[in-house]
């Protein structure tokens, strides 16, 4: 292999890099909007891309190496107890990370850098997601073994025999016990640009290995085999078998093949000695060849070409369309049309008509009859009088007997009625809800929690709490019916004349058209009254129900018969009255128990045709060609 | 795992009637399975009963097994990472080269193979199913245990976790030789026919992740036997290992440490053994042949069990609380709804004053016989009949007025015919409402409970038990306080008073009639003063006998609101409202009846443990799992 000198190393070349610096611009534009999307996707239950391929090259290869000054970094990967950390020692010169007999004991990257370039290079740039620490000892790497505890303890070169821009890096296993541990040796993995992997003849064909080693492969890393533990020469033979096994699996085309005699002595003292395998790659056996100074070869590779090589192979990893960055955007899409199906799935089910009692009749025709009074008659007025006066002596003959109750008992009865309908529509609200949940798991991971473990006895005692608190007519009902009057008079010119004209028999007919709209009267969840509250969901099919349900019932009052032209504008203050009474159920359920999750699934629902997704496909398509050019 | 036929037993080959071993309870063992096997299958419709039940019907069958097998030989799988050597082991064991073993390519071992003695039939186990070769041994160390060497459990691919976001090894996409690797599926197969798992391990592998699972997967109810091997090439990692395993959860008494090269070199050669190795022999001599074997096999079982009990356990423990709160909400709803009918009926009894006053009188009038003021009361209850009943609505009314519970009205007819004691509807769906939500907090759904909203025929049946109980409840309390409050009057003395008082008018009125016509008209000859008198002393007799009624009434009615507060204060003890929720409390108190089963099981089996404790041998075993 042309990248491997054994002869005479050569000095690097300067950097080649234009290659991948011009992808700057795109790979922080890929970066850019990956974050941008990384939110919404997780609110969309589409897979994290933390553990994906593609994520691991974009953002701990591509992003921090594309625009620093390129330094290579070397690291040495594998199973437990397969002697990463002598390989890594020997690498380096000097004990960097304690070799023991226990298996699994290098819990966290070791670095070791070049003289002079901790001062200039960021490490926790360059290493995304790990912690640097300065190396204190050579046990440093042993500790921090709880989870979640990323160190990468690095050290400058002791020796001063290490190449301007190499790194060398001894990692943690790949095949543990502690399998939450993996993920260091694969963001080393993801970082670095040339990996040793260090085999055995029990390890290399194990499958946690054999992974690790693929991925590295098929994201373009160099590899550099060294068979470690090996009967020397005895297996000599054997090893032809073994690597063409581990090629097989991985895909890899390592760039050289070392073994490394079994000798307890020379791993005591940190000597051991790295044949060449020649024969492996292309070359010609020498069984008489003396044993290579490794690190010198690591030295001597072409640096630019490696680097640009693994820029490459990252870039490929990331714009793959069956397996990289477009996966996730599927999945991103895919989901948002879960969730579109989701709201269906709502807005079907969440639809309920409220029955509620029709409305005491004096409230809505006190409010008519109080805009009505400057402009009556005064034949209108006594006549009025006349029936105001027989009305309450009838009503109190009816009392005595007691069969009549008072206003405020009628009231009292109205009101418990009525909040006994608002409450029979929340238990059915809450009903559906739970059917909408059974149908689709989108919605069940949404609104599950607060159904399952929200505290349904206070919703009750919250919709309770507004009834009570909601006044007989209110302000804002007051201004709605003299806006709906001043407009219908505005609208109708005549409309007064009329009035006055038909006052009389509008005062005559007044008893019949009470009786007929007590009769009558229905209403539903608010239409107006819940229109600023986002319920878009709930709000349509409910303003539907409105106009169904009063329309035909107050038809067939006397007043239909005798003012025709009244006649919507009487149901419009009739279900106007209801509605904003009904106002509290919409309340309730907004306030506690559906919160802002609407509007969430309304925004979920819409998140696969968001600006970001567009662009991250067009950033994919000119990464592409650009790529292939 | 694939869906391919499993290695296992193919018949029970000889039933043993089992002997007692020592330390064992026997009986309480099969009673603890028998309590087990119930319990799992109890609660069907709760579905972390229902995976209770699935558990159990994956372990049963080796307990059974565990059970009616008592002195079969054991079979001892012998399992590790590739490359550990296994395979030399067993051969070293077998005393001769029965599985082929080394380093030419990983992985070695592609088919079990199954070492018994000459004399040992294993026509029992299904070999064939999973293509394991027999092979014959006169060695000594398995004369009476069947050994299986295993494939590997980590050359099989992938071991990567299904990938998130995107598949995890893109590019190229080529045919990787080890798809074709089915080690660990056949492992997987091999596994559950073994009784006891010789774990082999080297320095580079006893820290291996694909072993572990595996161990973890099989280890339950499985003794263990542990092997450091390349004890030649490798460092001592015993200390470590155990560790290891302790951090896993097992107990490893004790680890063997030997080179199986150099062991079946001197076996073959006829040589005596080293020491690692000859400790091993002597471990499976002494704690798998035997008397040894029905122990295993038995705290296997135990080991098994208790297990079971634990993962069952650690499931539901989180069950604990919402399984109570359910039962304290279908408490909290229960007085919510008696709450509102205790109000409702109260109002209801106190507004029927004159209901109340008319059962009082005819009480009163039935009792009182003879003598002018019962004629007088007579009379008037007379006058009174002759009006048409003034007939009370509804279910009080129609209990005050004598006339019994009414039918059911159908369709909302049934809720309207309640509404008078206070239950709407929507009350009761208020109820039911959270108390669905607390039910599924407990993940108990239907058909354990029905929705909120009943249908036709539950609000059918529930309206019809609740009016038949209300009724009964009513008249037994009604019955009960008319007769006090008749007591209070019907005393001798107090219709003696009566009698008197109204009497002594009548005499007075007489006398004084018998004085004007005796004395005044024949005596002193003063003209009769016609009837005009007695039409007047009619008139004040008739007044005084309805002061007299009135005063003797208002004795009744004494404190009747206050006595009506008693009477429903009474009525949550009547279990009215039960109808409309029992499925709720049905649903609280049958899981929590389960829960508290499998404690009691728990407790019943750390009670057998503790008997076998001291039995106890070297070999490993899966830890707390007493829960």
């Amino acid at each position: 292999m042309a990248a491997i000198p054994h002869d005479s190393p050569a000095p690097p070349r300067p950097a080649a890099t234009s290659r991948y610096v011009a992808w700057a611009g795109s790979v922080g534009e890929l970066c850019d909007v990956v974050d941008r999307l990384g939110g919404l996707a997780a609110e969309l239950g589409a897979p994290s891309p933390d553990g994906a391929e593609w994520h691991g090259q974009l953002f701990g290869k591509l992003r921090p190496q594309v625009t620093r000054e390129p330094v290579m970094v070397a690291a040495v990967c594998g199973g437990t107890n397969t002697g990463k950390s002598l390989v890594s020692n020997v690498l380096v010169g000097a004990e960097i990370s304690r070799s023991l007999p226990e298996a699994a004991r290098t819990r966290c990257p070791v670095a070791s850098l070049p003289r002079g370039l901790a001062k200039s290079v960021d490490l926790a740039a360059l290493f995304p997601g790990f912690t640097p620490q300065a190396w204190s000892s050579d046990t440093d790497a042993l500790g921090g073994s709880a989870a979640g505890d990323d160190l990468l303890v690095w050290r400058e070169d002791p020796v001063g025999r290490q190449p301007a821009r190499l790194i060398l890096i001894d990692t943690p296993d790949v095949d543990g016990t502690l399998r939450e541990n993996w993920h260091r040796a694969e963001a080393v993995r993801n970082a670095c640009d040339v990996i040793v992997a260090v085999l055995t003849q029990q390890k290399y064909n194990d499958a946690a290995v054999r992974d690790f080693f693929a991925a590295a492969a098929a994201a373009g890393k160099s590899l550099v085999v060294v068979f470690n533990m090996v009967n020397w020469p005895a297996q000599r033979e054997r090893i032809a078998g073994w690597y063409a096994t581990f090629v097989a699996e991985t895909g890899a085309a390592p760039l050289a093949v070392y073994a490394v005699p079994h000798d307890f002595a020379r791993a005591e003292s940190g000597t051991i000695e790295f044949f060449h395998l020649p024969e492996l790659t292309g070359g010609t056996a020498d069984p008489a060849a003396a044993p290579v100074d490794l690190a010198a070869v690591l030295a001597g590779v072409d640096f630019d070409r490696i680097k640009l090589q693994a820029m490459e192979g990252a870039f490929r990893v990331v714009l793959d369309p069956s397996a990289g960055m477009a996966t996730w955007l599927d999945a991103i899409e895919s989901s948002s049309r879960e969730w579109h199906d989701a709201r269906g799935v709502l807005a079907e089910e969440a639809q309920v008509r409220v029955e509620l009692p029709s409305a005491p009749r004096e409230l809505v025709w006190n409010e008519i009859w109080e805009w009505l009074e400057p402009r009556r008659s005064s034949i209108d007025i006594n006549l009025s009088r006349l029936y105001r006066v027989a009305g309450s002596g009838a009503a109190w003959v009816g009392r005595r007997i007691g069969i009549g109750r008072t206003a405020e008992e009628r009231r009292d009865d109205f009101t418990a009625v009525e909040l006994s309908a608002l409450k029979q529509a929340l238990s059915t609200f809450i009903d559906r809800l739970d059917g909408a949940c059974r149908r689709s798991p989108r919605l069940r991971a949404l609104l599950g929690d607060t159904l399952v473990r929200g505290d349904r006895a206070a919703w009750y005692a919250d919709l309770e709490r507004r009834h009570a608190a909601l006044p007989m007519v209110s302000d804002d009902y007051r201004i709605f019916v003299r806006g709906e009057l001043d407009r219908f008079s505005r609208e109708n010119p005549k409309f007064l004349q009329v009035l006055l004209t038909g006052l009389s028999l509008g005062s005559v007919a007044r008893p019949c058209i009470t009786v007929g709209l007590m009769v009558a009267g229905a209403a539903a969840v608010p239409a107006a009254a819940a229109a600023g509250h986002g319920l878009t969901t709930l709000v349509h099919t409910a303003g539907d129900y409105v106009v169904w349900a009063v329309a035909p019932l107050a038809g067939e009052g006397v007043l239909g018969l005798t003012m025709a032209g009244l006649k919507p504008l009487l149901e419009r203050l009739f279900a106007g009255w209801s509605a904003e009474r009904s106002r509290v159920l919409t309340e309730t359920l907004h306030a506690v128990v559906l919160g802002d999750r609407l509007e969430v699934i309304e925004r979920l629902a819409t998140a696969g045709g968001r600006p970001e997704v567009a662009r991250a496909r067009r950033l994919l398509y000119d990464c592409g060609r650009e790529f292939s050019r | 795992m694939t869906d391919m036929p499993s290695l296992g037993p193919n018949d029970a080959p000889t039933v043993v009637p089992p002997t007692p071993a020592p330390g064992f309870d026997d009986a309480g063992f099969d009673d603890l399975i028998t309590g087990l096997a119930r319990w799992s299958g109890a609660l069907p419709d709760w579905p972390p009963a229902r995976r209770v039940r699935a558990e159990w019907e994956e372990v049963a069958p080796r307990l059974d097994r565990a059970r009616r097998e008592l002195s079969r030989v054991l079979v001892v799988g012998v399992i590790g990472g590739t490359g550990t050597g296994k395979s030399t082991l067993v051969n070293a064991l077998a005393g001769r080269d029965v599985s082929p073993a080394g380093d030419v390519a990983r992985p070695t071992t592609v088919a079990p193979v199954v070492v018994v003695a000459r004399d040992v039939d294993c026509s029992w186990l299904a070999l064939d199913e999973v293509g394991a070769r027999v092979v014959t041994s006169d060695a000594a160390a398995v004369a009476n245990i069947v050994l299986i060497d295993c494939p590997d459990p980590d050359t099989q691919g992938p071991v990567t976790l299904p990938p998130a976001g995107g598949a995890q090894l893109p590019v190229g996409g080529t045919q990787r030789p080890s798809e074709k690797n089915h080690n660990r599926d056949l492992l997987e197969r091999i596994l559950p026919a073994c009784d006891v798992l010789l774990l082999v391990a080297t320095a580079q592998k006893y820290r291996s992740w694909s072993v572990a699972s595996e161990v973890a997967a099989f280890a339950p109810g499985r003794p263990l036997l542990f092997v450091q091997t390349h004890a030649s090439r490798d460092a001592d990692i015993r200390d470590d290992w155990r560790r290891e395993l302790e951090r896993q959860g097992i107990e490893a008494p004790a680890i063997h440490r030997l080179d199986g090269l150099e062991a079946a070199r001197r076996a073959a050669a006829g040589l005596e053994p080293e020491p690692g190795f000859a400790g091993l022999v002597k471990a499976i001599d002494e704690e798998l042949v035997g008397r040894a074997a029905r122990r295993v096999r038995r705290t296997g079982a135990l080991d098994l069990a208790g297990w079971f009990l634990s993962q069952a356990l650690g499931q539901l423990a989180p069950l604990q609380q919402p399984v109570a709160e359910l039962a304290s909400g279908v408490a909290a709803q229960t007085g919510r709804l008696e709450g509102l009918m205790e109000k409702a009926v109260a109002g209801k009894l106190r507004a029927s004053r004159p209901a109340w006053q008319r059962v009082m009188q005819e009480e009163l009038v039935e009792r009182w016989q003879g003598g002018p003021f019962a004629m007088f009361l007579h009379a008037l209850a007379g006058l009174g009949s002759l009006w048409p009943k003034l007939r009370g609505g509804g279910l009080v009314g129609r209990i005050l007025s004598g006339q019994g519970v009414p039918t059911v009205a159908t369709g909302d007819g049934a809720w309207q015919s309640i509404e008078e004691i206070g239950l709407a509807e929507a009350d009761v769906e208020q109820s039911r409402s959270i108390l669905v939500g607390l039910a599924a907090r407990a993940t108990i759904g239907e058909p354990m409970v029905g929705r909120a909203r009943l249908d036709e025929r539950a609000v059918q049946t529930s309206v019809g038990t609740l009016m038949e109980r209300t009724g009964h409840w009513l008249v037994g309390g009604v019955d009960r306080l008319v007769a006090e409050r008749r007591d209070r009057v019907d005393s001798p003395l107090m219709h003696g008073v009566c009698e008197v008082l109204f009497g002594a008018l009548i005499v007075a009125v007489l006398g004084r009639a018998a004085w004007n016509f005796f004395y005044g008209h024949l005596w002193q000859g003063h003209p009769l003063g016609g009837l005009g008198f007695l039409e007047e002393a009619l008139v004040w007799i008739i007044l005084w006998g309805l002061f007299l009624r009135w005063i003797v009434f208002a004795r009744l009615r004494a404190g009747l609101d206050r006595d009506i507060a008693g009477l429903v204060t009474r009525l949550p003890g009547a279990r009215l409202v039960d109808p409309f929720l029992h499925d709720f409390a049905a649903a609280a108190n049958t899981s929590a009846a389960f829960l508290e089963t499998g404690d009691d099981l728990a407790r019943r089996h750390a009670a057998l443990e503790a008997r076998v404790v001291e039995g106890r041998s070297t070999l490993g075993r899966l830890k707390g799992h007493t829960p």
